[in-house]
């Protein structure tokens, strides 16, 4: 590596990577900048490990997950790349058939 | 006949002559009403003594938090919106947008999770804001701060003052003596003529040898109709200090300020049997503490006991009370509020908004002349 220079932010990052005194601290984030940036595993289980402690039924829930990323894998990003999702569902209970699977935008 | 005839005449026209009187003491005579968003996105004002939708307004952009803050005459709703974005204040008597804080601007991309509050005097706004830079192959997150805007401005708001603040702030709310109180990581206190804040009630900063470090959730910024600025934790408390966790029993805790005199209290108030979303203690009880997500649960604060809990037809996410602490409304989730007895936990009905899910929105419930 001593033979390579960053030519850009990011390569400078790397470089800055391989030289622990040189790396940021990692702090938690205080904001959510995109569902694929949250961690938070939310849906599968309650604190005690089991289901009966999530909300009930599950689509009362839905939105006050999706809304704020808490469900990143589950649903769609509703704050980056897909904040339409919901438009012809305002009611998860009734509406729920609305709300389509997602697919990647076509570059073409 | 006639003696009796003249005694009912004479009572029926003192009646008459206090009839003015009395339509002034209904007209003016102050009631509970409460104000929520819901979806596709808009506000509503209901009258909780009718039981009844009285106005729905609707916002501009996509729904998203719905967090709402009421204006010292409780004329104005202040709602976050846009995907956690704007804040809108709309006239719930005539529907008209007076005020917009428009914060994302260029490539810099603005969110504040649930936390805003309105000055004492009505006359500025206070949000935390989350920038995040959007750059074409990565997003920077920028340091927080606190913006401060006029709310004369109106539509065309911009930052009248910016402060560094805390990260991670979810919810804030005014003191009475103008104090702003930031409930994030701790609770901090904060002069808004300076931006200058202090550590207020340890939280995750606590250090307690005989419980764990405390978990908060809470984005919904509740508790004026107790006057206090409220959220809940859960910790183990060990039997003792070995802190061995097969010793610990699972805690439900508050942390409170007191609005009126800025006094901070924090303690456990009862056993972690089930999940709840939100709570605050029950006007003129304050050793009645509330929290509700699938169960509607009351507790005894000094015993640290259930008192009694109740499973609800579906989750809420959002507990309110009426100003005389009889009635309490569970919103969020669904399109509809519920009405519980306070003493009995007995249901007393629901209201149903128009439109679909709440959500994560606040519902703040006040008392006004309508």
């Amino acid at each position: 590596m001593k033979h390579l220079k960053p030519l850009n932010a990011k390569a400078e990052l790397m470089d800055a990577a391989n030289n622990p005194e040189a790396r940021a601290d990692v702090v938690a984030m205080q904001s959510v900048v995109g569902c694929a940036s949250t961690t938070d595993p939310g849906w599968e289980v309650d604190a005690f490990g089991g289901v009966a402690g999530l909300c009930q039924p599950m689509e009362a829930d839905l939105y006050g997950c999706a809304d704020p990323c808490w469900w990143p894998a589950q649903v769609p990003d509703l704050m980056n790349s897909y904040p339409d999702w919901d438009q012809n569902a305002p009611s998860a209970d009734k509406d729920w058939r609305n709300l389509d699977a997602v697919f990647p935008k076509s570059r073409s | 006949m006639r003696k009796h005839l003249h005694r009912y005449s004479r009572l029926g026209v003192a009646a008459l002559a206090m009839l003015p009187l009395l339509l002034a003491g209904c007209a003016t005579a102050p009631r509970d009403y409460m104000a929520i968003a819901n979806r596709p996105n808009q506000v509503s004002l209901i009258d909780l003594e009718d039981r009844k939708v009285l106005r729905t307004c609707p916002l501009p952009g996509r729904f998203g938090a719905g967090t709402l803050q009421m204006s010292p005459d409780k004329r104005t709703a202040y709602v976050l919106t846009n995907q956690f974005e704007n804040i809108y204040g709309v006239d719930l008597d005539t529907c008209e947008i007076t005020f917009s804080a428009i914060q994302s601007e260029g490539n810099t991309r603005i969110k504040t999770t649930a936390a805003f509050a309105v000055s004492q005097d009505g006359t500025e706004l206070y949000v935390h804001q989350n920038p995040s830079l959007l750059l074409r192959d990565r997003y920077e997150v920028q340091e927080p701060r606190l913006a401060v805007y006029r709310i004369a401005d109106g539509l065309k708001a911009k930052p009248v003052r910016t402060y560094s603040a805390p990260r991670q702030v979810i919810v804030m709310q005014t003191g009475n003596d103008g104090t702003l109180y930031l409930g994030g990581s701790d609770i901090y206190a904060m002069d808004a003529a300076t931006g200058k804040y202090t550590l207020k009630l340890a939280s995750r900063s606590r250090q307690e040898p005989r419980y764990s470090q405390r978990d908060v959730l809470s984005i919904w910024p509740l508790g004026q109709q107790s006057g206090e600025f409220i959220r809940m934790y859960t910790a183990q408390r060990f039997a003792d200090e070995t802190r061995k966790p097969e010793t610990a029993e699972l805690m439900w805790g508050y942390e409170r300020i007191d609005l009126a005199t800025g006094e901070a209290t924090t303690g456990d108030f009862g056993p972690l049997d089930v999940v709840l979303f939100s709570g605050m203690t029950r006007p003129h009880h304050p050793n009645e503490m509330f929290g509700a997500l699938s169960q509607l649960q009351k507790f005894d604060i000094a015993k640290q006991q259930l008192v009694k809990s109740v499973d609800l037809g579906h989750s809420y996410y959002c507990v309110n009370f009426s100003s005389d602490g009889s009635k309490v409304y569970l919103a969020g989730t669904y399109n509809d509020i519920a009405i519980y007895d306070a003493d009995t936990l007995e249901k007393l009905g629901n209201i149903q908004l128009p439109g679909g899910d709440q959500s994560l929105a606040t519902a703040q419930v006040f008392p006004r002349t309508p």
